[in-house]
């Protein structure tokens, strides 16, 4: 480890030449690498957290160049996997980090392993779902985890000590139907809201990973760049807690949380919420006409998105999406554009 | 909820299928493993359901009655059993993958295929395909009944075909068991594959093979035969030449209990029933302008299946909104079939299939041509 590249925050007292070590031999992993995971990433990179995991479904986009900084117009000419763009762009950054990229679409199946051997789990995603998995696996484990959300011009944080402080279910009791809350990708993001709560996670993050967490980082974090408002609230522990305090993991033993159909022969694929849920077609269809060209009947409503993807939303929250065979692209246009 | 997926697998079952099915659960031993009651009792389940489906089918006998998983086990046992490097096979465009793709993993090994086509109606041209046997050719390969149009093939005329030039016939039977009357021997059918949980009416993880007196096939998995454990290799004798591993005894009960029922009601009144349901729907359908249906031009000629496109949606779109606007359950797409979808101009975004069974009325299916017309009108805005 060459500590002049790390002199300016070493000398920060919190952190030493011992807590430089500390990092160096900590692991984190990142999941979503979105304007908030790209942000989450380059710092833990600079600050020369020894292994960092990559984690995201996605492939570079146009759409993602305006506030996605870790990727560039090559990346998404050659349609990269965004885990590879963000490895190899993390890499010319910091050479010193094991970087891990995983393109992977986070399931009941898959996330154990994904997040094994972390000493902290970052926020990146865009999704409830994918949060409550995260929720209910690092619980499990007991492994601290950074969450972290932002829309428009506002943005929020907490950590989740598992067993100590509250846990994301005592936060969000129940996930929102899909349609029911604003997407970065409906309702659009400031870029400064993502570098805000990038910041606040990692700051957390480098708490644990320095272990001078205290109940600071259980509190909730609110910020809003445009008005300049920024909070700090507890958060109180639901006794009741599902998740940390009966110890159910519904998302975590696959009964909760969407399914997908790869349709036989077909570029689409099927998401299917697990439950299902009443939408207003007329509320979709104004919503992605935003985003989109839009035609509808009083059956379904088809949404022209990016270049080659249509999706086709019905009542119950199903959706079709053609332009992809790839359940986690599927699952990652649903959450932009719909939410789950 | 209106069941029209029974080309997919039959639902709801016989009530009789229910029982024999949780009575087979709770009460059976390993079958020929060893003499005590419970294995007893599952062998005889196995060995009396094996009879009942030689009658059902008029198979030569019994023994070449091979329990499978599914059709397409059967149907991959019988083609890389039987087929060697250096064979001709003849076949149609009109086969399920479960045939076109076991014999483009054979073209890997030195066995060739000829593909011949079929017309309009989805009906193979028994002429093209005659011409198309070579001195090479060992097997032809037919469905019975196309799974995406329906369309009843001409099998008496191909077997006659096959007979006259010494050639074996494979017939894939998935879609016709159960919903046509079948005469293995009558019809000169040398294999015969099927499912047993389609028009059988039997339980998923059942599948039948059923061997004419002079065609051998090599078995694909060795071992478990329960008997003859002394030898070295896999035993000579069917069925357990080709039945490895302990058998799906609660299956196989259930459609011993499957076929009872079949045999209680008349396989020529489940036909007549379901043909009076396909005459329906082709007839409702047949009134909607923007409905384009595929196979035979008149409600006749095709099994309990009938595949259709509605202007101005996608097939799935359809199907979509029929399961949760209409509570109809249905297929949509290329049926694992793409070779009969680029024959029939349907490739690749395939159809929608309606299937019935004997358990569906009149008034289900006009129930699904209302739903159609529905759409239809929507569509129109």
């Amino acid at each position: 480890m060459r500590h002049s590249r790390y002199s300016r925050q070493i000398l920060f007292p919190e952190v030493g030449l011992a807590g430089q070590e500390r990092l160096a031999g900590s692991t984190a992993v990142v999941v979503g690498l979105g304007a908030l995971g790209s942000g989450v990433a380059d710092l833990l990179a600079r600050a020369g957290v020894g292994r960092i995991r990559l984690i995201d479904r996605d492939y570079v986009d146009e759409s993602n160049l305006g506030r996605q900084t870790l990727y560039d117009e090559e990346d998404c000419r050659q349609m990269l996997p965004k885990a590879v763009a963000a490895a190899r762009r993390l890499r010319e950054v910091n050479s010193e980090v094991e970087y891990e990229p995983r393109v992977q679409d986070l399931n009941a199946r898959n996330v154990e392993e994904a997040i094994r051997g972390a000493d902290v789990v970052v926020d990146g995603s865009d999704n409830f779902e994918t949060r409550y998995l995260l929720n209910e696996t690092c619980v499990k484990q007991g492994i601290p985890w950074v969450y972290g959300a932002c829309v428009g011009s506002v943005g929020m944080s907490f950590t989740v000590l598992p067993g100590v402080g509250p846990c994301f279910r005592c936060f969000v009791p129940q996930s929102p139907a899909p349609g029911e809350l604003p997407t970065c990708d409906t309702a659009g993001i400031l870029s400064p809201a993502a570098s805000a709560v990038a910041a606040l996670e990692v700051a957390q993050a480098l708490r644990l990973l320095l272990a001078k967490a205290d109940d600071a980082v259980t509190r909730l974090k609110y910020v809003d760049v445009w008005s300049g408002e920024l909070l700090a609230l507890a958060l109180a522990r639901d006794p009741y807690c599902p998740s940390c305090v009966r110890g159910e993991f519904p998302y975590l033993e696959g009964e909760a949380g969407s399914g997908t159909t790869v349709m036989c022969g077909r570029d689409m694929v099927q998401v299917v919420p697990r439950v299902p849920v009443s939408l207003s077609l007329v509320q979709v269809a104004e919503k992605l006409g935003r985003v989109g060209a839009v035609t509808c009947n009083e059956f379904l409503v088809r949404a022209t998105l990016e270049e080659g993807v249509e999706l086709i939303v019905f009542p119950d929250g199903r959706a079709l999406v053609k332009g992809t065979t790839r359940p986690g692209v599927a699952r990652a246009l649903y959450a932009r554009y719909l939410g789950m | 909820m209106i069941y029209l997926d029974n080309a997919a697998t039959s639902f709801p079952k016989p009530e009789s299928v229910y029982r024999s099915v949780d009575e087979a659960a709770r009460w059976s031993g390993n079958p020929g493993r060893s003499g005590h009651a419970l294995a007893r009792r599952a062998e005889r389940e196995i060995e009396a359901t094996r009879v009942r489906v030689a009658r059902f089918f008029n198979a030569p006998s019994p023994e070449r009655v091979i329990f499978t998983l599914n059709a397409t086990d059967a149907l991959n046992m019988a083609l890389k059993g039987f087929l060697q490097p250096g064979d001709h096979v003849v076949t149609s465009c009109l086969e399920h993958n479960s045939v076109s793709r076991p014999l483009a993993a054979l073209a890997q090994r030195g066995v060739t295929f000829t593909k011949t086509g079929c017309d309009g109606e989805g009906k193979v041209d028994v002429e093209a395909l005659a011409a198309a046997i070579t001195p090479r050719t060992r097997l032809v390969v037919l469905t019975w009944a196309s799974n995406v149009c329906g369309t009843v093939q001409p099998v008496p005329e191909v077997a006659e075909v096959c007979r006259r030039h010494r050639v074996k016939l494979l017939v894939d039977a998935a879609q016709a068991a159960g919903h046509v009357p079948i005469d293995v021997q009558a019809t000169g059918v040398d294999m015969l594959a099927c499912s047993g949980h389609k028009g059988l009416l039997g339980p998923p993880g059942t599948g039948l093979l059923l061997l004419g007196a002079d065609v051998d096939v090599s078995p694909l998995r060795e071992g478990g035969t329960g008997v003859a454990s002394h030898l070295a290799s896999q035993p000579d004798s069917y069925p357990q030449r080709l039945e490895s591993g302990t058998p799906n005894t609660v299956g196989i009960a259930g459609l011993g209990a499957a076929l009872d029922f079949l045999v209680q009601v008349g396989i020529e009144r489940v036909f007549e029933h379901e043909r009076q349901l396909i005459g329906a729907l082709w007839e409702g359908l047949a009134a909607v302008p923007s409905v384009r249906d595929c196979g035979p031009s008149g409600p006749d000629g095709r099994v309990s299946l009938l595949s259709f496109n509605l202007e101005g949606w996608d097939p799935i779109e359809v199907a979509t909104v029929l399961d949760q606007s209409f509570g109809i359950c249905c297929r949509a797409g290329l049926h694992c079939a793409p070779w009969a979808h680029q024959a029939l101009g349907t490739f690749p975004a395939g159809t929608v299939r309606f299937s019935v069974s004997y358990f569906n009325t009149l008034d289900d299916v006009e129930q699904a041509v209302q739903a159609v017309r529905a759409l239809a009108a929507a569509g129109r805005r």
